[in-house]
């Protein structure tokens, strides 16, 4: 025990002395180079390495590493700090993340950048790096209320939705991947209700909108941060299944949104959130057949401001303008052998994702509605090697995010798959496996939503 | 309008850019000068030297042939143009940082994202930073973050440190 707290006395020295040297702002020049321990050699040397990227377990790396292998693993020698040497030998060590060479800034030309620009880069980082300085930074808590850097927020273009779902194993706090970085982030604290159960239905601006599983309340939340608000109880006290969608007034979350829900009996309401109230504006017309078959297994798809449902009975779509109020109805026939389907959305056009089985063999693919004829086209098929997984089982598929990007989750008995298809590019992807921290059972996700992340959306 | 007009520049060296209107309202604070009628002499940009506005000329007029070609330049061949237009060894940091305040002062939306997505890039690449108060603290609490982590880590798994 006193050899450990011996250790412990010598390390944490160390790491302060670090602390400091590299700490402050004005050093521009390298401790000197007289024999230190090996360990805090290394330990120096892998900080400089640190990437705004990195989720907090990897930073224990080197040091376990070290602990585990019973000597000090070698690591790549990594940049110097800036100094005066020339700038060929600042860019000689090559950071250990980056695959292209990392430029130094240089701090001669940077230590002019005014403030306020400032806030126009920070707001184009990789939202991962704001969860890792949150929680420990009060600058960077006061940015996330300043109306300055939330204008900034709104006109980055999130090139990919991230995916809010929630698990089996732990049904009452979400977990979320990034696809951009795919890492899969934990939330350590819920602004959600915690004693019961809710689930992912809809999403808009970077604000998610959660039914809770009675089908009773509804709450918005922003993911990323602790805004979030329960929304006043409907007037209408229907507790059947319902559809819900929804979308912003304007182009970012500030200026609001509205949530509609819909039964099958073709009951609407629609919740404006700048008046704080559900609105009946008024009833289905009498074109569209009823009762709706909604099929609750696919998530509404919004384009602009119109929501679209999907339905069989006849086989289609019903659509709704927020700002017109105009219902319409589509008849579009089902592919056959089909099962499992959602609608989907990317830049504009609606597409339908969903299981094809013929005889034993099961594939899963894309179509894109022909707004001409009103038929499903097929545009793209999980790749065969995949597909020969599933020859003979019995699948089933869950879409957990159908914007831009598609999550899918593909179960059968023994097997349970995670991939991902950008509707842009084709691409099919494996999701890693979401572990929970410290953990080694991969989960299995229940449900989930997609959303475009973003900082200051305040629900 | 038939023949666009030509719009003189002047920059903060004295030297005289002429070019045509379309090219010269991409810039916001330009086009208000414009409406404004400051515009019968050369319109001075005392903030912008000869070299970066030869630059943002370039990227402003390439800008404006894209979305009037008779076949549209692709989304992609146009983000492409502009990778290459920013890329390191041809904007220096100096051009970079000079580029970002003269997009700023001339507000021209498109390329105050191009420059400033460049600079977070390079931020998210580099931990080493840029004497900024921001990303100075940032780097500092990061230390702090570290060391309670391996603290942590340490005493949880403090057998695989005894050697």
């Amino acid at each position: 025990m006193e050899v450990e707290l011996a250790m412990l006395r010598h390390f944490i020295g160390q790491l302060e002395e670090l602390c400091e040297l590299y700490g402050s702002p004005y050093h521009h020049h390298l401790p000197d180079t007289e024999p230190r321990p090996l360990l805090h050699q290394h330990l120096n040397r892998r900080w400089h390495s640190l990437d705004i990227d990195e989720s907090s377990p990897e930073f224990c790396s080197p040091v376990m590493a070290a602990g585990k292998s019973r000597g000090i693993k070698s690591v790549d020698p990594c940049k110097l700090p800036p100094s005066k040497k020339s700038r060929k030998e600042r860019n000689q060590g090559k950071s250990a993340n980056n695959d292209k060479s990392a430029e130094v800034m240089e701090q001669e030309i940077w230590r002019e950048f005014p403030e306020d620009l400032f806030e126009a880069v920070i707001a184009r980082l990789p939202i991962a790096t704001f969860f890792r300085f949150r929680a420990v930074c009060r600058k960077w808590n006061s940015l996330l209320c300043s109306q300055s850097f939330s204008q900034h927020c709104a006109q980055v273009q999130q090139d990919y939705p991230w995916f809010y779902t929630i698990t089996h194993e732990n049904v009452n706090s979400g977990v979320m991947y990034d696809p951009s970085l795919k890492k899969w982030h934990h939330p350590t604290i819920s602004s959600l209700p915690a004693n019961i159960i809710v689930l992912p239905v809809a999403s808009a601006g970077g604000l998610v909108c959660f039914l809770d599983i009675g089908h009773r309340n509804f709450y918005v939340c922003n993911p990323l941060t602790q805004s979030s608000k329960e929304l006043p109880a409907r007037s209408i006290k229907v507790w059947s299944r319902i559809a819900v969608g929804m979308t912003l007034n304007g182009s970012s979350a500030t200026g609001g949104y509205k949530i509609m829900w819909l039964g099958c009996k073709g009951e609407y309401e629609i919740y404006d959130s700048v008046k704080n109230a559900w609105l009946r504006p008024g009833t289905m017309p009498r074109n569209i057949k009823l009762p709706l078959s909604l099929n609750f297994r696919s998530q509404a798809v919004s384009i602009d401001d119109t929501l679209y449902f999907m339905r069989s009975d006849p086989e289609g779509i019903v659509s709704y303008n927020m700002v017109t109020g105009i219902w319409k109805q589509f008849i579009i026939p089902a592919p056959l052998h089909m099962t499992d389907h959602t609608l989907a959305e990317c830049r504009g056009r609606i597409m339908l994702v969903g299981l094809l089985t013929k005889n034993a063999a099961t594939c899963v693919c894309i179509w894109e509605l022909q707004k001409m004829t009103l038929l499903w086209k097929e545009v793209d098929r999980m790749p065969n090697i995949w597909c020969l997984e599933f020859y003979g089982k019995h699948v089933r598929m869950t879409c957990l995010g159908n914007r831009g990007l598609l999550m899918l989750s593909l179960r059968s008995r023994q097997m349970n798959r995670l991939v991902t298809y950008d509707m842009s590019s084709k691409e099919w992807l494996k999701v890693p496996g979401c572990v929970v921290p410290r953990g080694r059972k991969r989960q299995w996700i229940a449900c989930g939503s997609a959303f475009y992340p973003c900082l200051t959306a305040a629900a | 309008m038939a023949s666009s007009r030509k719009i003189t520049l002047r920059s903060s060296d004295g030297e005289s850019f002429e070019v045509e209107e379309a090219v010269a309202v991409e810039s916001q604070t330009i086009k208000h000068m414009i409406e404004d009628d400051c515009a019968d002499n050369a319109i001075p940009l005392p903030n912008v030297t000869s070299k970066i506005l030869a630059k943002v000329i370039e990227y402003c007029k390439k800008h404006v042939d894209a979305s009037k070609a008779e076949d549209r330049v692709n989304d992609e061949d146009l983000k492409a143009w502009d990778a290459a237009f920013i890329k390191v060894d041809q904007v220096d940091q100096a051009t970079l940082f000079d580029l970002i305040l003269a997009a700023n002062y001339l507000n021209i939306k498109s390329l105050l994202d191009l420059t400033c997505q460049t600079v977070a890039d390079m931020i998210k690449g580099n931990l080493f930073p840029v004497r900024n108060e921001w990303l100075n603290f940032t780097f500092s609490i990061a230390n702090r973050e570290l060391v309670l982590v391996c603290l942590t880590e340490w005493v949880a798994h403090r057998r695989l440190f005894c050697s």
